[in-house]
């Protein structure tokens, strides 16, 4: 449905997209995970049609993007990465004018997304928080019910709650064979919806992988507090790399070999467990060395 | 063309638009309805062809007053209605398209299924209908107060009808130009100094060039060398081929326009 071919893009020989390569099956929901400035954005530009190649090409739906960017709009949903609409008006006089641009009568849909969101749309724009622009832009992007959804950065700014409400709809929208693209900096967030993901670093695509191989790399560092010193040298025995850091405390990195690490804490008295929270580089620190050692 | 698009900028821009119609029909009301009182001053052409002729000139009174026409062709076109005209195309311009570009609002409405093209000429033809708003709403109240608010003075309608199409005309030109300028930018600071600074300079020239006759072929650089209001209200302009060279300029001027907005890149 969604198909890049060799896009090429360079801004500075350091910046820009170098020939990324990925496609997107139709009912396929594909994660675009990268840090910031990573390219992200520039892709999702390209797809939408605002920006002409220097080389390579992208498609939806057999469509050029660059040459018929008017005719994909017809079939697709956009969400901005920044959200800024017009000045001087509502929710919905802004949602109504993008209603009549698309000459779509049907508000059903529309309403049921305000209702689900709790948007109070007779706000005016420019007195909105991030938040309520940001539940906006997501209706404006779902409301006509397109084919494919491309979403730039969708859950920032909403509250936890807003968060699930949003991964309900997208698993929804998955559920009815839509196609979706969504970027992100957060693995978290990509996890729970995405069948497929690819990780962009400095332009180029490092890693274009199903969920499964990806959660295989993925590295988690888990802080054990145990309650003995024997349980600690057990610990650093074991085949898995630790790091004792306090006084029986120890970090413990899993990478795909959960099962041994459970193994290893039934044989424990743990006292407390936690997770670090990390950064995309940490997580997938692992997957970058070893592109980088490949070259 | 796409038709709400239209509406809701008309709409967004009606406040602003409202106020400069305010402004030049409350003007040129005021201007008229103090004509008698100057015309009856004994000793006021005596005194204006005292000053040198290059002053006369850039006042608008090369020969005095000697019609209701020329007074207020001399007095408010000359003067004060361009620069309410030369701020209005440059300021609506660039608030139609660099604006947003520069802040993102574009993407919204080029993720709707209108081409680019058609979003371009929707913004070109808000700018237009703006202008021709200001400049009816003037010839309407000029010829209005010259008929009801004094007496005994006639205005010649029809050639002061003629004056404000080709005024609409030559301010129609600087808005395609400002247009352009405003669809190339991606940042509004600066399309509009760039739109800003061509035109005051374009208005210098003209000033310049009336000063002296050694400055004159600094009028030749200008576009408002095309615009002598008194001449024009006074039939010595030829009209038809002024209004048609401005006009081809205008839809050129437009049109390349749009076709450049079509073809860049946007940082959307």
């Amino acid at each position: 449905m969604i198909k890049v071919d060799g896009l090429t893009k360079a801004f500075t020989s350091e910046k820009g997209l170098f020939d990324l390569h990925f496609e997107v099956n139709k009912g396929e929901v594909f994660g675009y995970i990268g840090p910031n400035g990573a390219g992200k954005s520039t892709t999702i530009r390209h797809l939408m049609g605002f920006m002409k190649p220097d080389s390579g090409h992208s498609s939806i739906h057999g469509l050029d993007c660059w040459k018929n960017s008017a005719q994909i709009q017809k079939l697709a949903g956009y969400l901005p990465g920044e959200i800024v609409f017009l000045e001087g008006m509502t929710g919905l006089s802004f949602l109504t004018l993008i209603q009549q641009m698309r000459k779509q009568k049907e508000t059903k849909r529309r309403d049921e997304l305000i209702e689900r969101f709790q948007l109070d749309v007779k706000t005016p724009i420019r007195k909105m928080s991030k938040g309520m622009k940001q539940k906006v832009g997501i209706i404006a992007a779902f409301m006509h019910e397109p084919e494919v959804l491309i979403l730039d950065e969708p859950t920032s700014g909403l509250d936890p709650l807003m968060q699930r409400v949003f991964i309900d709809l997208i698993l929804e929208e998955k559920m009815k064979n839509k196609t979706i693209l969504m970027s992100s900096h957060s693995f978290h967030e990509i996890e729970r919806t995405c069948d497929s993901a690819g990780i962009i670093k400095d332009g180029r695509l490092v890693a274009y992988e199903d969920m499964h191989s990806l959660r295989t790399v993925q590295r988690r560092v888990f802080e054990v507090k145990v309650r003995t010193d024997a349980d600690i040298e057990k610990m650093v025995q074991s085949s898995l790399l630790t790091e004792v850091i306090g006084e029986r405390t120890v970090h413990i990195t899993v990478q795909g070999n959960d099962q041994e690490f459970i193994q290893l804490l039934s044989q424990c008295e743990v006292q407390h467990l936690d997770t670090r929270p990390q950064d995309l580089e940490d997580i997938f620190m692992h997957y970058y060395d070893r592109r980088e050692v490949a070259k | 063309m796409s038709w709400p698009l239209y509406l809701s900028m008309m709409k967004s821009h009606a406040k602003m638009l409202g106020g400069f119609i305010y402004g030049a029909v409350a003007y040129i009301v005021l201007i008229i309805w103090i004509y008698p009182s100057i015309a009856d001053m004994k000793g006021f052409n005596e005194m204006i062809a005292a000053l040198p002729e290059g002053m006369r000139k850039l006042i608008g009174m090369e020969n005095g007053i000697n019609s209701l026409s020329d007074y207020i062709a001399g007095e408010f076109y000359g003067m004060l209605f361009l620069i309410i005209l030369m701020v209005y195309v440059i300021l609506t311009s660039t608030r139609l398209m660099a604006r947003l570009v520069d802040q993102g609002s574009m993407a919204y409405l080029l993720a709707t299924p209108n081409s680019r093209v058609k979003i371009a000429s929707t913004q070109a033809a808000v700018l237009i209908t703006g202008l021709a708003c200001i400049v009816v709403f003037t010839t309407l109240s000029g010829i209005a107060a010259s008929e009801w608010l004094i007496s005994g003075y006639e205005l010649d309608v029809r050639s002061f009808v003629k004056l404000n199409v080709l005024t609409f005309l030559i301010f129609s030109c600087v808005a395609a130009y400002c247009f352009l300028i405003s669809s190339i930018c991606n940042d509004e600071k600066k399309a509009l100094g760039v739109s800003a600074g061509i035109t005051l300079v374009f208005y210098m020239f003209n000033m310049a060039g009336k000063l002296s006759e050694k400055t004159e072929w600094l009028l030749n650089l200008s576009i408002f060398k095309l615009y002598d209001p008194i001449k024009m209200i006074n039939n010595e302009t030829d009209a038809l081929l002024t209004g048609s060279i401005l006009a081809v300029t205008t839809i050129l001027l437009l049109a390349i326009s749009i076709i450049v907005f079509k073809r860049r890149n946007l940082p959307l």
